[in-house]
C-alpha cells in the first residue's frame, strides 16, 4: 500500500487541487480523478482479491464511498492516503459480505446430482449400440443376457443350448471385443 | 502515453445524483472545541446542582478544582483525539493509541491516589446505594457528550467507527467525572475505581456502540 500512497510532489499536489475542486463543487474534476487514481486503487484492490470482477465492484464502491466521505477530505494533507484508508475499508466489508454469503462455487461441484452420469451413459448410448451392432451375433446374445438382462452364465447356457463354459467364453470374447470397437473411436 | 480509465456511467450517474458543494471539515482539534461547552458544564453542573464535595477546603483549589480541569481538558483532547481517529488515513497506529486508551485509567487513578493522600473518606455500610449513585449519576452526565462525540465522528466517515466512539465515550466519561468528583467527597480508592472510573469505561462502550450504529447507518445510505 506504500507505493500506492507515495505519490510524487507534482502528482499529489494535483490530487488535492482536483479534490478541493471536486469538493467546491466542480463535477468534471471527479473525472480526472477517477482517471489518476483508480489504477492504483485496482492495483491495490486487485492484490487483495483475486476475483477481478469482485475487484472491480469494490473498486467503484471505494469511489461511491469517496464521493459520500468527501467532505472528510482534508486538502492540507496527501489525498492517497485517503484514498487507500476508504479502499480498504471497502474491501473489508466485502469480505465481511463475502463471510455472511453462502459460498455456492464449491458446493455445486460437490453435489452434482446423480443424472449427471446417467445423461453421460446416454450420450455415449448411440457408440454402444453401433458397437454392439457389429459384434457377432453370438457374443452379443451371451453379453446382452449377462451384463444387460442379468442372467447367469448357467442359465444362458440353458435357453441357447450350449454350454454354461461356452456363454461365459461368448460373453467375455464380446466384451473385450466391445472394448476394441469403442476404443478406436 | 496510456489513456487513462473513464468514470463509468453508471458511478457516474449515481455521484450525479446527489451531487453538491461540501465544505471540508475542520481540523479535529477544532472540531473537538463542540464538546468544550459540555465539559465546562458537566464540570460545574454537580457542585452547582447539589454542593461542592465537603473536605474542599481541606483539598484546596488545586486538588479540587485544579484536578478536575486537567480531568475535563483531557477528556476534551482525547474527543479530538477520537475526531483525528475518525478521518479516513489519519487513524491512530497501535503505538499511540495505547496511551490515549490509558489516559483515563491512569488519569483518574493518579487524581484518586492523591486525593485519597490529602483527604481519606471511606463509604462505610452504605457503599453499595452510593456506588449506585455514583456510577449512574456519572455515567448520564457522560451519555450526552458520549453521543456528541460519536455523532462528530461518524460525519468524518471513520473506517474504525467503534475504536473512534470509544476513545470519544472515553473522553466524555473523564469530563462528567471531572465534575462528580467536586461532589462526591468519598476519595476511597474502592469506591472511585469501582464507580467512577467504571462509568467512565462504560461510556466508553457506549460511544463504540453508537458511533459504530451510526456509521452503518451513514455508509449504507
Amino acid at each position: 500500500m506504500s507505493d500506492e500512497m507515495s505519490a510524487p510532489g507534482t502528482d499529489d499536489q494535483r490530487l488535492r487541487a482536483l479534490m478541493a475542486s471536486y469538493q467546491a463543487g466542480c463535477f468534471e474534476a471527479f473525472d480526472e480523478l477517477y482517471g489518476l487514481v483508480a489504477p492504483r486503487v485496482r492495483r491495490y484492490l486487485s492484490s487483495q482479491i483475486r476475483d477481478a470482477s469482485r475487484a472491480e465492484d469494490v473498486l467503484q464502491e471505494t469511489f461511491l464511498q469517496l464521493h459520500r466521505a468527501r467532505r472528510s477530505y482534508d486538502p492540507a494533507y496527501p489525498l492517497m492516503p485517503w484514498v487507500m484508508a476508504i479502499a480498504r475499508h471497502c474491501w473489508l466489508m466485502e469480505l465481511r459480505r463475502a463471510r455472511r454469503r453462502p459460498v455456492a462455487d464449491e458446493d455445486v461441484a460437490a453435489h452434482e446430482p446423480p443424472v449427471r452420469g446417467e445423461a453421460e451413459g446416454f450420450a455415449d448410448a448411440a457408440d454402444l449400440d453401433h458397437a454392439l451392432g457389429i459384434l457377432p451375433a453370438a457374443q452379443r446374445q451371451a453379453l446382452l443376457a449377462h451384463h444387460q438382462w442379468g442372467l447367469s452364465f448357467e442359465e444362458i447356457g440353458e435357453r441357447l443350448g450350449i454350454a454354461e463354459a461356452a456363454a461365459k467364453l461368448r460373453s467375455s470374447r464380446g466384451v473385450r471385443r466391445l472394448r476394441e470397437i469403442l476404443s478406436r473411436r | 502515453m496510456s489513456e487513462l480509465p473513464v468514470l463509468p456511467p453508471v458511478l457516474r450517474a449515481r455521484l450525479a445524483s446527489d451531487f453538491h458543494v461540501v465544505r471540508p471539515l475542520r481540523s479535529p482539534v477544532a472540531r473537538a472545541m463542540a464538546v468544550a461547552p459540555f465539559a465546562a458544564l458537566a464540570l460545574v453542573a454537580a457542585p452547582l446542582w447539589f454542593e461542592l464535595r465537603v473536605d474542599a477546603p481541606r483539598l484546596g483549589w488545586l486538588q479540587s478544582w485544579g484536578w478536575s480541569l486537567v480531568q475535563a481538558v483531557a477528556g476534551v483532547a482525547m474527543v479530538a483525539a477520537a475526531l483525528r481517529e475518525a478521518v479516513p488515513g489519519r487513524e491512530w497506529g497501535r503505538g499511540a493509541l495505547v496511551p490515549w486508551l490509558a489516559l483515563p485509567l491512569l488519569l483518574v487513578i493518579v487524581v484518586t491516589s492523591t486525593t485519597f493522600e490529602a483527604s481519606p473518606i471511606f463509604v462505610g455500610r452504605a457503599w453499595m446505594w452510593i456506588g449506585v449513585m455514583c456510577f449512574a449519576g456519572s455515567l448520564a452526565t457522560a451519555l450526552p457528550g458520549a453521543a456528541l462525540a460519536a455523532v462528530l465522528a461518524a460525519r468524518a466517515w471513520p473506517t474504525r467507527p467503534g475504536l473512534s466512539g470509544l476513545i470519544g465515550g472515553l473522553g466524555a466519561g473523564l469530563m462528567a467525572d471531572a465534575g462528580w468528583r467536586l461532589f462526591c467527597h468519598f476519595s476511597e480508592p474502592a469506591h472511585v475505581l469501582g464507580t467512577h472510573l467504571v462509568a467512565v469505561v462504560v461510556a466508553g462502550l457506549c460511544g463504540a456502540v453508537l458511533s459504530h450504529g451510526l456509521c452503518r447507518g451513514f455508509h449504507a445510505s
